[in-house]
């Protein structure tokens, strides 16, 4: 079974600081990650490869660093690493970001069984790519699966959607995107994370190589653009009070008086 | 002024989203956030409605609002399916041309709105929690956070059509259930070719405990600030003795504290509470989109800097875990 | 793409034609001999339909005429009989010639129309379809008006 896994790197999200002033993320100091989905993505196909045979390869658009993320994929066992990158693809949004994914997956020989990533970003957090990916390949689609089987020639999968447990009977090849729920990363021995950086082979694919236009691509080839950042709108002006674990207990207490969740009895 | 008007895309069109109704009020939502846009542009509100037996939900839809309704009934539609929905959808799309085309972000709504917006190759963004119309262009302004949360994006679709977004339930106010309201009802003929690649072998209710979430009256939300899963589990106990529920920001769920239905905010649920306490969670807008609705938020966290601050009622400066386990203390004695 | 267009109303329709209708008519209601229908506005504060005609057999022959879910003239002895949630009108030998049932859900109704029905000529003007009626000749398939008042 071939499969194509798409990562993404994205910034460490809990240490993300912005200026709020100049409305940028200040990046000194903030590591850079693999999605979680993503990974628990590669865990997924590492884990059928094992049950199946076959290949894994990863994939993911993005700058020149993002190398490093395709090389900890390899660390954790991918047998290729593909990175769409070029000067043009700045600045897409997800439907410029699926014809570019969509085009290198379809360059493949053979066309993989099966495409795997997270279901969505923790920094951009909208969840397209998976979907729109699908319909760029014209391949079936579940989103946020827990389960992953084989059955035959087809895919047995779980998901959990609007208050449903849905299992679906799925034809390749497919594309499903993970939810949190299949499985946990592995952590990557140091030795295979050492090897992964210094002798495996990651091809790098631009432009020419995808035969795409500029205008399909990047900042050109999307249809929305941004218009403007800004604070999100704060309502509440609230009071902050400081002082020993105590202090603060008692002051939590007599919220929760005023607010009838106590009664005066109730409180210590 | 409204450019694409030029070019005959005219309409506010909502997707009817009609799966757990009554509790899924999201389209109800929509329209009427839908009816003020469309105000503004000199237009109606049509929701789109498939699927089979739809006929109560065109009612209910018509006594929330909508100008017309437009159904396509048919019994092969009776489970939502991404592909037949997204080639049906489009069909209906192209030949009758709307301006704006809204969708609840339900799990559905994200799996089955990005096809669509690629299939007709425009621009979509995602569980946006404002929409208003650019007074100069008669764009529709779509806000959405980004950069993790910290900051919202206004998104413009310029020159692609429909403008399409998902927006998160609870973000707007649905109208009131008026028994007088009449509405257009459209009855397209369009082909239906329900072939799936995608089979629904089996559903069944998701049996994961909700925790009557979006029901209660107190919800105590902890963080990663908590330290760890037995702090966390703190919560449990005290929302017992406080008579509440627990919910759980995302990088608490991605660390296995707690299971995923629980998860507040952004892509996971809106509550409403009287009252919410947030302990140790940073404030990301991510997560306070979900409890921008509670009435009174107490907030703990230990750095005097961090966002939640600006979300809440009373903010209390120090650390949430040992602030918790004296409060529970007291509780234990008492209650 | 072609597409059908009706009305709907957010408390009380029926079904003709595959299309939710907030009331129909066929046909001209003074006609004191030729063949009408009318299922008429049911006004927010109701919940029963209200359905009167003039109806005839295959042969062309006059069956009955009703007015507010009652039979006024009835030659032929036929029976109406009520139903949990509607009523039934059969011929005098038993055979059901209309049957109207109105189901609630949350906030609305719908009442679905069964029967075949004819004209002076014997043609037909109401069949069933799926579970509820195709409809046929002249007529206003969306009424924006109540028509008979008591």
């Amino acid at each position: 079974m071939n499969i194509v896994v798409c990562i993404k790197q994205v910034p460490d999200a809990p240490n993300i600081r912005v200026d709020r002033e100049r409305m940028t993320i200040i990046r000194d100091g903030v590591e850079s990650i693999i999605n979680p989905l993503d990974r628990v993505a590669l865990e997924a196909a590492l884990d059928l490869r094992q049950k199946e045979g076959g290949t894994v390869c990863v994939l993911t658009m993005g700058p020149s660093r993002s190398e490093e993320a395709l090389r900890e994929a390899m660390a954790a066992g991918a047998d290729q690493a593909i990175l769409l990158t070029d000067p043009h693809f700045a600045g897409a949004d997800t439907l410029a970001t699926s014809r570019v994914i969509g085009r290198a997956i379809s360059r493949m020989d053979p066309f993989p069984d099966l495409i795997l990533c997270g279901r969505q970003t923790i920094d951009s957090d909208t969840g397209h790519v998976g979907p729109q990916l699908a319909e760029e390949l014209d391949v079936p689609q579940v989103c946020g699966v827990t389960e992953i089987h084989l059955d035959g020639n087809a895919l047995v999968v779980k998901q959990v959607s609007d208050g449903f447990q849905n299992t679906y009977r799925v034809t390749f090849p497919a594309l499903l995107t993970v939810s949190q729920g299949l499985h946990i990363p592995r952590h990557i021995a140091l030795g295979a994370l050492e090897q992964a950086f210094s002798s495996a082979r990651v091809q790098r694919w631009g432009l020419r190589e995808l035969k795409l236009q500029p205008e399909e691509v990047g900042f050109s080839g999307s249809a929305t653009t941004v218009l403007r950042l800004h604070r999100p709108p704060q309502k509440r002006k609230g009071e902050v009070v400081s002082g020993s674990s105590q202090t603060l207990t008692e002051r939590l207490i007599a919220k929760l008086v005023s607010l009838s969740i106590l009664d005066e009895d109730d409180a210590g | 002024m409204k450019m694409m008007q030029d070019k005959g895309w005219k309409g506010v069109w909502v997707f009817g989203d009609y799966r757990n109704y009554f509790q899924n009020r999201v389209t109800l939502q929509l329209i009427s956030k839908g009816k003020e846009l469309a105000a503004q542009l000199g237009t109606e509100v049509t929701v789109l409605v498939l699927g089979s037996q739809v006929h109560p939900y065109a009612m209910e839809y018509t006594a929330h609002g909508a100008d017309a309704v437009m159904v396509v009934d048919h019994p092969s539609l009776e489970n939502y399916q991404v592909e037949t929905y997204v080639r049906i959808v489009s069909q209906l799309v192209e030949s009758f041309k709307p301006e704006i085309f809204l969708a609840g972000a339900t799990a559905f709504g994200r799996e089955f709105f990005p096809r669509l917006a690629k299939r007709l190759n425009t621009g979509l963004s995602a569980d946006c929690v404002a929409l208003e119309i650019d007074a100069e262009t008669g764009f529709l302004i779509q806000s959405t956070p980004a950069f993790g949360g910290e900051l919202l994006a206004d998104i413009l679709t310029p020159k692609h059509r429909p403008q399409m977004a998902t927006v998160h339930p609870g973000v707007f106010e649905e109208r009131s259930h008026d028994p007088q309201a009449t509405a257009r009802m459209v009855y397209p003929e369009v082909d239906i070719h329900a072939e799936e690649r995608v089979q629904l072998i089996r559903s069944k209710p998701d049996q994961s405990p909700k925790g009557g979430l979006e029901e209660a009256e107190l919800v105590l939300v902890g963080g990663k600030g908590l330290g760890s899963k037995e702090n966390f589990h703190m919560l449990f106990e005290l929302a017992r003795l406080l008579g509440g529920e627990v919910g759980a920001t995302r990088p608490v769920i991605l660390s296995g504290w707690t299971e995923e239905s629980r998860l507040l905010g952004q892509t996971g649920k809106s509550v409403k509470p009287k009252v919410l306490i947030t302990a140790g969670t940073s404030g990301a807008v991510q997560y306070t989109t979900g409890i921008q609705g509670a009435e009174t938020v107490i907030a703990i966290n230990r750095d005097p800097h961090a966002p939640i601050f600006k979300m809440a009622d009373l903010g209390l400066v120090g650390d949430a875990k040992t602030v918790l386990s004296l409060l529970l203390e007291k509780l234990r004695k008492r209650l | 793409m072609k597409f059908r267009e009706s009305l709907v109303s957010a408390h009380h329709n029926y079904l003709v034609n595959q299309m939710l209708s907030p009331g129909f008519l066929l046909g001209d209601l003074n006609s004191k001999e030729d063949f009408w229908f009318l299922a008429d506005i049911v006004p927010a504060g109701m919940n029963e339909p209200n359905i009167h005609g003039r109806i005839f057999d295959h042969h062309g022959h006059f069956v009955l005429e009703m007015g507010f879910n009652k039979i006024t003239e009835n030659p032929e002895g036929c029976v109406i009989e009520p139903l949990a949630g509607g009523f039934q009108i059969r011929h005098a030998g038993g055979e059901p010639l209309l049957r109207v049932h109105t189901v609630v859900f949350a906030n609305g109704y719908l009442t679905r129309i069964q029967g075949k029905l004819y004209d002076p000529e014997g043609k037909t003007r109401v069949e069933p379809l799926l579970d509820g009626i195709q409809v046929f000749g002249k007529g206003t398939l969306a009424l924006t008006r109540r028509q008979l008042f008591l």
